[in-house]
């Protein structure tokens, strides 16, 4: 106002112009205060220099009457004209100033996602984004809501004054609740369309596309914390892994060592035509070496199956030939026994780890043979079922009763029955489930007292691949 | 072989005690080393005609140290292990070895390896070719002399022995038993996985191209077959 009052007198007073000059100065003025400080002042201004010009220069000079009917309109155009040259002007500013805001935006933005992805910890993780956010917009206060491990981190107790409540609701409906009076802000945190969290500002001025920004820079923070910190678990857990294989193999070689001298002395002895009374007790201490070794092998295997140790090398193997190969590895004790084959043929080819598998028909060979009369036939099938083969053992012996048949594969379980009369660890149908399982099949046993029993083990088989 | 010098490498006391005194009982002659590095040792000042190796040794380990022995020497080595996957025994004999046994082992099977591991097949003196050539490969059966492109090749006698049975069989298929038996002896017959990796090794040193073998062919299911000239 004051401007336009000088403008005024030097015109007046100081150098003699006409209205013209007069008009075209104030609009000029007008234009630079509308720019400098606003719309408001800006038409403050105009209405000053209408009357200013009606007052001082338009005739009759001194009053407030017009008399030239084309001076109306002269002051009429003068007002329009500064209006809407104010108008533009402060527009062409407003948008000047949000340009350098979202820049600055922008910058922040872009520093504090470098600020997130330099911060290393995976602990503070959280910490660290609330820190950033406050450092990089320079607001008094901030809070994170992490829903899923549901918790709460504040800046500081400034950050208090936004309730947990609140922060829950915007989680839970993943809607904004921005309050431009306190300017307090709370965006939901969203991570690939599911919100995991909430954010909330204070003292904040951003714009919405801002904040959105900012939560999803903090859904990358706290997913990123999340994924290293799975690294670091699956790591650990391989570790551990190795760490058990590593002591597995360890104990095995510390338990078989002295077995290692104890058996090469005693079988040396054995061989040097003893006494008879010599004899029966060093065949003893043989056998008792073999048995510990038989219980070191079991148990160790046993150790190495829970630990999920046991990675069965599978590859496409002819049941004929692993069949082959377990009953000439239990040659011995099918001594005396008619053994037949029932095997689909061609049968497809079984996607097994072949020692493995061999090991198993070992097992169940060894059970038919111990647990029925001597001379007694054993049975080996083999057919398809479905996208499998399954194989089965069946023996002419006294059966298992019916509450047994469950516990038959747990570890250390014996017959009843049996426990006395057969020498045994009760881990080797343990063992056996272990392997089968190892390979995504079944193992199951069915008996009738009296009779027999069928053990029976269901593994995959290579689709379109036959066998001889 | 009575007599023969065998070298027990094994970092545990009482194994080598009892190695000791059963192996002397039996005629044989005994040193020990305790490490791999001390085997190394032991090996040139001693000449043994056999090594016994254990495979689980701290410091170098017994495949190190087998594989070590190899460049030097053809002498006959033994693996002794408490591991006995099929995966452990292909990487031991992969290192050189000639066999390998598991522990604990009963006496009489230890000493029918050891017989076996010292055994070379009968000489061409006794029957057998005496001497193929052709123009990349030149086989001397008597002075056990082969020759690829005009290179010396040396061969363990577990590989030479191998050569010659398939060669003396001239062209005709070798069951895998027949093989097992000619080279390693009557005890043998079920350890296909030996022939695999001596099969390999022979492959390596005298077939021009190795991956596609002109001489030491695979009879699928049934052996390996030698290809002479005018079959190839």
């Amino acid at each position: 106002m004051a401007l336009v009052g000088a403008i005024v007198f030097v015109c007046l007073r100081v150098l003699p112009a006409n209205s013209l000059t007069v008009a075209l100065t104030l609009v000029l003025a007008i234009v630079g205060i509308a720019t400098r400080w606003g719309l408001t002042e800006s038409i403050a201004a105009s209405i000053g220099g209408v009357l200013g010009l009606n007052y001082f220069f338009l005739p009759p000079v001194g009053t407030f009457t017009i008399t030239d009917p084309q001076n109306w309109v002269a002051l009429a155009a003068f007002l329009v004209t500064a209006i809407t040259v104010s108008q533009l002007s402060v527009g062409v500013r407003r948008r000047a100033a949000e340009a350098i805001a979202r820049r600055q935006e922008v910058e922040r933005l872009n520093a504090l996602g470098q600020a997130m992805l330099l911060s290393g910890s995976v602990r503070s993780a959280a910490r660290e984004i609330v820190n950033s956010i406050i450092r990089t917009f320079d607001i008094p206060g901030a809070v994170l809501f992490n829903q899923i491990e549901n918790e709460f981190l504040r800046s500081d107790a400034r950050a208090q004054s936004i309730a947990e409540d609140q922060l829950r609701r915007v989680a839970d409906s993943g809607e904004a609740a921005i309050d431009a009076k306190s300017l307090t802000a709370v965006v939901p945190i969203r991570l690939g369309g599911q919100v995991i969290g909430s954010l909330g500002l204070i003292g904040c001025t951003l714009s919405a596309a801002a904040l959105n920004a900012v939560a999803y820079l903090a859904a990358i923070g706290i997913e990123r914390s999340r994924s290293i910190e799975e690294a670091g678990k699956v790591e650990a857990a391989r570790r551990s892994e190795v760490l058990k294989a590593t002591l597995l193999d360890a104990l095995a070689h510390d338990l078989k060592t002295p077995l290692t001298s104890i058996k090469g002395a005693v079988t040396h002895l054995l061989a040097q035509q003893p006494g008879a009374e010599d004899k029966e007790l060093l065949t003893i201490a043989n056998e008792e070496a073999d048995r510990l070794n038989r219980l070191v092998v079991e148990v160790l295997e046993m150790a190495r199956i829970e630990a999920s140790k046991l990675h069965p090398d599978r590859a496409p193997h002819d049941i004929n030939d692993i069949v082959a190969a377990a009953l000439k590895a239990q040659e011995e004790s099918l001594k005396g026994r008619a053994v037949e084959l029932r095997i689909l043929s061609p049968l497809p080819a079984a996607d097994v780890d072949f020692e493995f598998i061999q090991q198993v028909l070992k097992q169940l060979l060894d059970n038919a043979v111990k647990y029925s009369a001597p001379g007694t036939p054993v049975e080996i099938a083999a057919e398809t079922a479905g996208e499998r083969i399954v194989v089965s053992v069946s023996d002419r012996g006294s059966g298992i009763a019916e509450e047994e048949q469950s516990r038959v594969f747990d570890k250390f379980y014996r017959g009843r029955k049996s426990r006395e009369r057969v020498l045994g660890t009760g881990l080797g149908l343990s063992i056996a489930k272990g392997i089968i399982e190892a390979h995504g099949g079944k193992i199951w046993v069915t008996s009738a007292p009296g009779k027999g029993s069928v053990f029976s083990f269901a593994v995959p088989m290579v689709k379109g691949e036959l066998v001889r | 072989m009575s007599g023969a010098k065998v070298l027990v490498v094994d970092d545990e006391p009482q194994i080598r005690r009892m190695m000791r005194a059963t192996l002397t009982s039996n005629g044989y002659q005994v040193d020990e080393a305790r490490t791999g590095e001390e085997a190394l040792e032991k090996f040139r000042a001693f000449l043994p005609d056999l090594v016994l190796l254990d495979l689980n040794m701290p410091g170098m380990d017994g495949l190190e140290t087998c594989r070590e022995l190899r460049q030097g020497s053809d002498v006959p080595i033994v693996i002794l292990t408490v591991r006995d996957t099929e995966k452990e025994k292909v990487e031991a004999l992969d290192a050189g070895a000639d066999d390998y046994v598991c522990k604990p082992f009963g006496m009489q099977e230890l000493l029918a390896r050891l017989r076996a591991a010292l055994r070379r097949s009968p000489g061409s003196s006794e029957g057998g070719p005496q001497s193929f050539v052709s123009p990349d490969l030149e086989i001397d059966f008597d002075n056990r002399r082969v020759r690829v492109k005009d290179n010396n090749v040396r061969l363990t006698p577990k590989e030479f022995d191998l050569l010659r049975h398939l060669v003396g069989r001239g062209g005709k298929p070798v069951p895998h038993r027949e093989l097992l038996q000619a080279v390693w002896g009557p005890d043998y017959g079920d350890e296909t996985e030996y022939l695999r990796v001596f099969i390999n090794h022979l492959r390596k040193k005298i077939e021009p191209d190795p991956a596609r073998p002109k001489y030491v062919l695979t009879e699928p299911w049934v052996g390996y077959r030698f290809a002479m000239p005018d079959q190839q």
